[in-house]
């Protein structure tokens, strides 16, 4: 029974940095129907951040100060990012040039990492203790990451209704043609949810540093189960990524208490083509139609 | 493709005879890939599948090997057989999410197979012998005789270039044709009965007969299988040489994997650690440069360039010109379509509110109505694309409520879009052969009346048509079908008023000359009293009043809705 608590505890942590990615997943895809494949590195990157500007003893304040810093770094990069994947776009008519693209940013980031770090894996200090639960020690980074999780939640919720911007981009979501009628500067808006994605995966890389396989070849799994968790929740609902990813999270790691760790991802999976043969639309989402 | 043969050749032979072995072997191995990469093209492009699966069937099938031969202890040829064996099942349980979702979806759930597929090898090390790996000798096949070529290399070669032989082919085959239909169109596909679904499962079993044998041949040439060799990033690889390369293009997998492969590994081997890098710089670079790849930019260029000659128009008079014999269907008391009560509704909105219409064999009948009245519900419910909710349809006499859309074709229904369904990848005679390809009988006679058009309409896109040949060229597509029964959706829309006066020529040529039944669905109301038998009129999901042309006419409610004699 301890156990188990243990295990869920660890999946609401891991499954809350799935829906974080998930969310930025929506962001960019609500306004640009683009799924950035790079968010994973990115937010390995994010983890990278605190293990280069973190002193090895941080003190609560600094840790507190460079949150803020890593969200706004990997903002602007994944800006740039988004500005070269839209670029091709203008004028093909391949629209396979965005998968490409975003693969290709994956692949570089991992190619980077791999050039910093070779197979090391940083060790991140954090200036938490961690909780105690059932007796054991658990990392506070499964606590914080959970509260960013419905922080985000709440602020792009609060973002897409109350300002203006954030309602242009919702607008785009809704119809690109019409958005662009009434005026709204389509590209620059979408620039600026890649941006807005960024801000959310480096946060949540930031936070999750202590807890996650900072690698070069880690990223793909994150993106993995992030869009497993955007998919279970219904891709395209932020509210849909917290379910979906706390889904994602619990299962997955309830299975690698159970039958070992290497059958983690195997059970992601599984969940993402369960859903999909039943419901595809995800647990939240609504199917689409298409115009014969 | 003749080049690409070429390729091929050249660099096994050539660096075999120079006496480099470094050189020999980097050939023989991007080889091996490239053989990969053109059914992946095939997928891709042939059958719009969006896949990364072909690496994990590539490494199943070279593992199955390593298993059976040398663990097993089985011997190599009875390895080659269960590998590929194996490659094939893993084959189609990829076809499986292919039937429920498309596009990225499908990307996304194949990259996580990808994914898992190395895991899994480590995981159940009892059979695999984990991180481990298996290494396999092939004596026979590696001995090299003295130009320095072995069998390794012959099959090697002989493997890819069989690929490229086979997709050129393949191209040119009803089945391929019909592939690229349903990979274009999901609707228009169906219309022209074809089964989307068969077609790719077809695909990805084709698809994996080449990369199974591949895999097999990946033993002998490396002697070694290990879960790393294995993992997502050979599948991303297998998608970025053919993108990169061009997607389509019969020569862009060649151009693909060999820039992927050879830059980084050639150029950058004395920085191993670079090479993770400059192969994801080059695949960003070559994307930004050439969106089409490499090889479809260049292709893209040459087509512009050339000079154009001008291409016969596309038009139904050239049909009637012919001294084609009336093909008159007998006269037939059944009503053609009969539809009692149909109702269907989406969501709250009843789109259809129990309709009655029944049209007569050999009739022209129109559908006319205000936007939203549910004309093109009707329509789809009629053509099997979306089904009612209640009530019934009878085609010729039998039920097809329950009918799917690609019987219905097969059955004699044809239909035509509101935008013309036209497939740009295609020349303007494959258009036309795609509809002789669905008849049932597969008489091809309305190619053989336009012949002397072949040679011109074959070396031209449909993409410089103007809207009005386009319309023409599927009706003509539709014609070629032999279907009996046309339904047409608002086909006069975009034509100017002339060609609407040849518009509507052309419909009572096909029914007085060719006897077909035609249900007219159209706005332009002079257009559908000219060439009407009898009209229905509809409005807000209900028929309001039906007969021929002049008896409602001078109908109350049908002015009402109208307002006179201009365009709804």
């Amino acid at each position: 029974m301890q156990d188990l608590l243990i295990v869920a505890v660890h999946g609401i942590g891991i499954g809350a940095i799935y829906a974080m990615v998930g969310m930025s997943f929506n962001v960019v895809f609500n306004s640009s129907g683009i799924l950035n494949f790079a968010q994973g590195n990115l937010l390995v990157l994010g983890g990278l951040f605190a293990v280069l500007a973190l002193p090895d003893a941080p003190s609560v304040g600094q840790w507190i100060l460079l949150l803020p810093l890593a969200a706004l770094a990997l903002a602007g990069l994944v800006a740039i990012q988004g500005g070269i994947t839209l670029l091709p776009l203008r004028s093909s008519v391949e629209q396979h040039s965005w998968l490409i693209t975003t693969l290709a940013a994956s692949v570089i980031i991992g190619g980077v990492l791999l050039i910093h770090q070779g197979s090391a894996q940083p060790a991140v200090h954090s200036p938490f203790r961690g909780f105690r639960l059932v007796g054991m020690r658990v990392p506070a980074s499964y606590a914080f990451a959970a509260g960013l999780a419905v922080l985000w939640y709440a602020a792009l919720r609060w973002f897409h209704t109350r300002v203006l911007v954030g309602l242009a981009i919702s607008a785009i979501a809704q119809d690109l043609d019409a958005a662009r009628a009434a005026g709204i500067r389509v590209r620059r808006l979408q620039v600026l949810a890649f941006a807005i994605s960024g801000m959310i995966v480096g946060s949540a890389g930031y936070i999750a540093a202590p807890v996650m396989a900072i690698a070069s070849d880690s990223g793909i799994s994150y993106v993995m189960n992030g869009f497993v968790a955007a998919v279970v929740g219904g891709i395209g609902s932020n509210l849909g990524s917290l379910v979906g990813g706390l889904l994602v999270g619990v299962i997955t790691s309830y299975a690698a208490y159970n039958y070992g760790g290497e059958f983690q991802d195997m059970v992601a999976l599984a969940l993402l083509v369960g859903v999909l043969m039943l419901r595809p639309q995800g647990l939240l989402g609504r199917p689409a139609a298409r115009r014969v | 493709m003749i080049v690409g043969i070429l390729l091929v050749i050249v660099s096994i032979v050539l660096p075999a005879l120079l006496g480099s072995p470094y050189w020999a072997h980097n050939f023989l191995v991007v080889t091996l890939f490239v053989c990969v990469a053109v059914l992946q093209n095939m997928l891709l492009s042939d059958a719009g599948q969006v896949s990364f699966g072909q690496g994990a069937v590539f490494g199943l099938a070279a593992y199955v090997v390593g298993i059976v031969s040398e663990l097993w202890g089985q011997g190599y040829a009875i390895g080659a057989v269960a590998g590929l064996g194996a490659a094939v099942l893993l084959g189609l349980l990829f076809a499986l999410p292919a039937l429920r979702v498309q596009g990225y979806y499908l990307g996304f759930v194949t990259l996580s197979a990808a994914v898992v597929f190395p895991q899994m090898l480590v995981a159940l090390n009892d059979i695999t012998n984990g991180i481990n790996g298996i290494t396999v000798t092939v004596p026979p096949l590696a001995a090299e005789n003295r130009f320095g070529l072995s069998w390794t290399s012959a099959l090697v070669a002989l493997a890819a270039i069989a690929a490229l032989l086979f997709h050129a082919a393949f191209r040119a085959t009803r089945t391929g044709r019909r592939m690229r239909v349903a990979a274009s169109s999901p609707e228009a596909a169906m219309a022209l009965g074809i089964h989307p679904g068969r077609l790719r499962f077809l695909a990805f079993t084709i698809a994996a007969i080449g990369t199974g044998t591949a895999g097999v041949l990946y033993v002998p040439v490396l002697g070694f299988v290990s879960p790393y060799a294995f993992r997502v990033d050979l599948s991303i690889f297998f998608f970025f040489s053919v993108v990169i390369g061009g997607n389509g293009q019969l020569l862009g997998p060649v151009i693909g994997a060999w820039i992927l492969y050879l830059v980084p590994n050639a150029l950058l081997a004395s920085w191993s650690d670079y090479r993770l890098l400059g192969y994801g710089i080059v695949a960003l670079l070559i994307m930004l440069a050439f969106p089409d790849g490499v090889v479809g930019s260049l292709a893209e260029k040459l087509r512009q360039r050339r000079v154009r000659e001008p291409v016969p128009p596309v038009a139904m008079d050239r049909i009637r010109a012919q001294s084609l014999a009336a093909r008159a269907a007998p006269a037939s008391a059944t009503p053609a379509i009969t539809v009692e009560a149909a109702w269907k509704a989406f969501g709250q909105l009843a789109a259809l509110g129990g309709v009655d219409l029944t049209v007569t064999a050999g009739h022209v009948h129109g559908l006319v109505g205000p936007n939203g009245s549910g004309k093109t519900t009707l329509l789809n419910a009629i053509s099997g694309v979306a089904p009612l909710d209640a009530g019934s349809i009878c085609v010729k006499g039998t039920d097809t409520t329950r009918m799917p859309a690609y019987r219905l074709a097969a059955f004699g229904v044809g239909r035509s879009f509101q935008t013309p369904r036209i497939f740009d990848g295609m020349s303007i005679w494959e258009n036309l052969m795609i509809g002789a390809d669905a008849a049932p009988g597969g008489d091809a006679w309305l190619l053989r009346g336009m012949a002397e058009n072949q040679d011109a309409w074959s070396a031209s896109r449909p993409d410089l048509l103007p809207h009005a040949q386009r319309r023409v060229l599927e009706i003509m597509r539709v014609v070629a079908t032999d279907a009996d029964i046309l339904l047409l959706d608002e086909p006069a829309a975009g034509l100017s008023p002339e060609e609407r006066r040849d518009f509507a020529g052309m419909v009572r040529f096909l029914r007085d000359r060719f006897g077909k039944t035609i249900l007219l669905v159209e706005h332009d109301l002079d257009l559908v009293w000219r060439v009407a038998d009898r009209i229905s009129v509809l409005d807000a999901g209900l028929i309001v009043t039906e007969g021929p042309p002049d008896a409602i006419h001078d109908d109350p409610r049908v002015r009402a809705l109208f307002t006179g004699k201009v365009n709804a």
